[in-house]
């Protein structure tokens, strides 16, 4: 009150901060990543020398499929019955291919199969989703896996 | 400059309402960044496993006489994986040939899928039930390493599922 008595008023110059903030705003926004959200980080997926990440540029469909040890399949964190959701996405596929590909016969679907699969689920589990997705017309499939092991 | 002195008024924007806003902004982005893990794939075709002799392939085994080869009409290679009963792998064949280690595997697989003569163009592998996706893993991982005689890679592969019990038996 006494500084504004005398005409003289401190006011910190907001301009500089708020630059900053927008710029780490930017930053955070660029970085985010709404795919992950698809991935249940859970998971021990299996360590492997080879495996490299492929980036498919947003051109290919792709279907991620989260499998726990004891076979369960779960999309954005909620369990989900393995033969109708992959039904489903088979169906919603096969009507995208249909738009897109109007003249293509052909009856694999082109949607990619993102198998993320716990590293010690064993293979009757795994072999019953791989099955229910040829059965639905999948051909392509991904699976994935670390390329070193991560620092627990 | 002049004008402005003498009106006397200054437009200045109220910022800290702005700056409240992006702070809020800010610390949610800060919450909820979490960094995702880089993740390599293996990208296979994994057609439905077929009877192991081509029915449609043009040649059929034994129709040219003058052709020595007795495994023409056969293009699949089988890998066989049996597993402990905690799920590491046991032991590993391909076709009925034991190998003992993934190196040993490595190496046939390069002796037979390179060599010019190989019929071979698509493996399957018979993965014991119990067997864990990790030492499954790496025997793909092994596989699609693999060139074939035409020089492409081998992507083609296709599981077929033992029963564990009647491992346990052999």
């Amino acid at each position: 009150m006494s500084a504004s008595s005398h005409g003289s008023s401190a006011e910190p110059n907001l301009t500089p901060i708020l630059d900053m903030v927008f710029q780490l705003i930017t930053f955070f926004m660029l970085v985010i990543n709404f795919k992950s959200a698809a991935m249940d980080l859970s998971l021990k997926l299996p360590v492997i020398g080879s495996a490299q990440p492929v980036d498919m540029q947003g051109q290919e469909e792709l279907l991620v499929l989260n499998i726990d040890s004891a076979g369960k399949l779960k999309v954005f964190g909620v369990d989900k019955d393995i033969e109708r959701y992959i039904a489903t996405e088979a169906q919603v596929s096969r009507l995208a291919a249909r738009r897109n590909h109007a003249n293509d016969n052909d009856e694999s679907l082109r949607t990619i199969v993102v198998v993320r699969a716990d590293r010690t689920t064993p293979f009757h589990l795994l072999n019953r989703v791989i099955k229910v997705c040829q059965e639905h017309g999948f051909r392509r499939f991904s699976l994935k896996a670390m390329n070193r092991k991560e620092e627990t | 400059m002049a004008r402005r002195r003498r009106k006397q008024t200054e437009v200045e924007l109220n910022l800290a309402a702005m700056l409240d806003m992006a702070f809020q902004l800010l610390a949610f982005f800060i919450l909820t960044f979490k960094p995702s893990p880089v993740e390599g794939q293996i990208s296979l075709h994994l057609p439905p496993p077929k009877p192991v002799a081509n029915a449609q392939a043009e040649k059929q085994a034994g129709e040219n006489t003058a052709d020595l080869s007795p495994v023409a009409g056969l293009d699949t290679l089988i890998i066989s994986l049996f597993s402990t009963a905690s799920g590491d792998v046991a032991s590993m064949a391909v076709g009925e040939v034991n190998v003992g280690s993934q190196q040993e595997l490595d190496r046939r697989l390069r002796t037979i899928l390179k060599d010019p003569g190989s019929p071979f163009e698509q493996v399957i592998i018979q993965v014991d039930s119990a067997l864990r996706y990790e030492g499954l893993m790496q025997v793909v991982d092994i596989c699609t390493r693999q060139t074939l005689a035409n020089g492409q890679r081998l992507s083609k592969l296709s599981f077929v599922e033992l029963p564990h019990e009647a491992n346990a038996k052999k």
